[in-house]
């Protein structure tokens, strides 16, 4: 096992870049669910990406929540490692993230010279 | 150093003096020149060694920590705020572009003597185009040494024989002589606010992502920022001497985009006149695609997509429409025949506004072990960064009573 690091939830893993297993933009950790906060001992279980993942985060973010869809939920387990961005041990399609691009692409191949 | 690693230094440096003049100072620095002389010089300067600073710091941590600066707004401002700051520098970016696309169609109109409707459709497809074609360090090079003509107000100014005493007298800050205390203290919003744009440190930061700057661009991060941005302050000297020189006395109120363009005539003759507007032309469009990219990678950034012209235009298709979206809205302000002398005020003042948020989450970052190890500000940085961040505030709060109280600097 690694030298334990001190992570702040907050400021290290809210908010920071989530890139794939090939070094692609997915999304932003929008919001983080937690287990064990009853007693147990508490854990990161899911990081949740998009969508009504912002209901949480503030007016501004309940009413970008109403506009948008379903949030994507990773498991925690899929995180290779946390820096300045969270990196995850997949491709992004495979964990369902970043989908918005491929839906857009047919639209801007059909420019010529795309 | 390697003379190809000088050449490369050298080029960025031409390329930021030719970006660093935008439709802002060319309006706030004509208007501060024909209003009062040379007295506000010194303002220049605090704006410029402002933008140097603010830039040497988001270029640092884009160079380290391979962040560009709206990854930093949203790690430290959260969602909410972050969206709130991304709504309003959308907003700002937006009247900006479009400021620039309707500078870059009256020099249009200047150059060939077509209407101005028409060359409007036409600079917004040109640029546009340009976007499409070209790669991106092509953009920042063709644009940034073409606007070198504006070098030619330097050489005006030079000819128009001011008095040298009362141009140094400028550079210290003191009693006014002439108009409103309140009109002063607008140009001094304006003008700072029009050096320190904050699309200009969305756009560094993001283009350093893009260029992939790692910890050996450093050195270049601070030569660029300093020298190229440096040079680019004697470009607003210039422009504000030539106003100070021909207009004030004749009381001639710079209203249009055309005429700083004839103080370079009346120096130069046609030449001068020529070199002005291409030199203007240029960087303006430079600066209609700087803020219409700087739109589209703070969306990107935001919501962290892929973005950059080197992911290509279908694999960052969000990213591509975004600058797409943000050229056709800018197309629709201009072409409801809004005067864009006035557009442009009005996005600097509210860009003022804007400033505090884009900046803090820069300053807290550049000071942040776990994202820039070693490199964290120095001493330097860090007293300069607090000193504008004051200065920032204080604007910010002052800007829109300003204009308000000012009709816009008419007094």
């Amino acid at each position: 096992m690694s030298k334990p690091v001190e992570v702040d939830i907050a400021l290290g893993i809210l908010d920071h870049q989530l890139v794939d297993s090939e070094g692609v933009n997915c999304g932003k950790v929008d919001d983080l669910e937690l287990t064990g906060l009853d007693g147990g001992s508490p854990e990161v279980a899911e990081i949740i990406v998009g969508g009504n993942a912002w209901r949480s985060r503030g007016l501004l973010g309940r009413l970008a929540a109403h506009l948008s869809g379903d949030a994507v939920h990773v498991p925690w387990s899929e995180v290779e490692s946390v820096s300045s961005v969270v990196k995850l041990k997949r491709p992004a399609a495979e964990l369902r993230l970043n989908r918005g691009d491929p839906r857009w692409a047919r639209l801007v191949e059909r420019v010529p010279g795309s | 150093m390697s003379l190809k690693n000088v050449l490369a230094v050298a080029l960025g440096i031409l390329s930021a003096i030719g970006g660093f003049v935008d439709i802002g100072d060319l309006v706030f620095n004509t208007q501060a020149g024909a209003t009062f002389g040379y007295q506000l010089l010194w303002v220049v300067v605090v704006g410029v060694i402002g933008i140097i600073v603010y830039s040497e710091m988001c270029g640092r941590v884009a160079a380290v920590a391979k962040r560009p600066v709206f990854d930093l707004v949203r790690e430290r401002a959260g969602f909410g705020a972050g969206l709130g700051t991304l709504i309003a520098s959308q907003v700002v970016n937006l009247m900006t572009c479009a400021a620039e696309v309707g500078g870059v169609a009256i020099c249009l109109q200047l150059l060939s003597g077509l209407p101005y409707r028409l060359l409007i459709p036409l600079a917004v497809a040109a640029l546009a185009l340009a976007c499409w074609v070209l790669p991106f360090e092509w953009i920042e090079r063709v644009f940034g040494y073409l606007g070198l003509g504006l070098l030619v107000f330097a050489v005006a100014a030079i000819k128009l024989h001011p008095d040298w005493g009362r141009v140094a007298h400028g550079f210290v800050p003191g009693h006014h002589v002439g108009g409103s205390l309140m009109v002063y203290l607008y140009f001094v919003v304006g003008l700072l606010g029009a050096a320190m744009t904050p699309y200009e440190v969305y756009f560094y930061s993001s283009g350093a992502v893009e260029d992939g700057w790692g910890l050996e661009e450093l050195g270049l991060n601070k030569v660029t920022s300093m020298i190229g941005y440096g040079l680019g302050g004697f470009l607003s000297f210039a422009l504000m001497i030539v106003a100070g020189t021909l207009f004030l006395p004749q009381n001639i109120d710079p209203q249009f985009l055309g005429t700083p363009p004839l103080a370079s005539a009346d120096a130069l003759g046609q030449v001068g006149l020529l070199l002005a507007l291409v030199g203007i032309l240029f960087a303006v469009g430079g600066a209609a695609i700087e803020t219409c990219f700087s739109g589209a990678y703070n969306t990107a950034q935001f919501f962290g997509w892929r973005w950059g012209k080197r992911e290509g235009h279908a694999a960052a298709s969000r990213f591509t429409l975004a600058w797409v979206v943000i050229f056709a809205l800018a197309f629709l302000v201009v072409m409801t025949g809004y005067d864009p002398v006035k557009l442009t005020e009005y996005s600097v003042i509210f860009s003022v506004v804007a400033l505090p948020l884009t900046y803090l989450p820069i300053l807290l970052i550049a000071n942040d072990r776990t994202y820039m190890g070693s490199n964290v500000n120095g001493k330097l940085a860090n007293v300069l960064g607090v000193v504008y961040f004051v200065v920032i505030i204080a604007i910010a709060l002052a800007a829109i009573p300003l204009m308000l109280l000012t009709n816009g600097g008419q007094g």
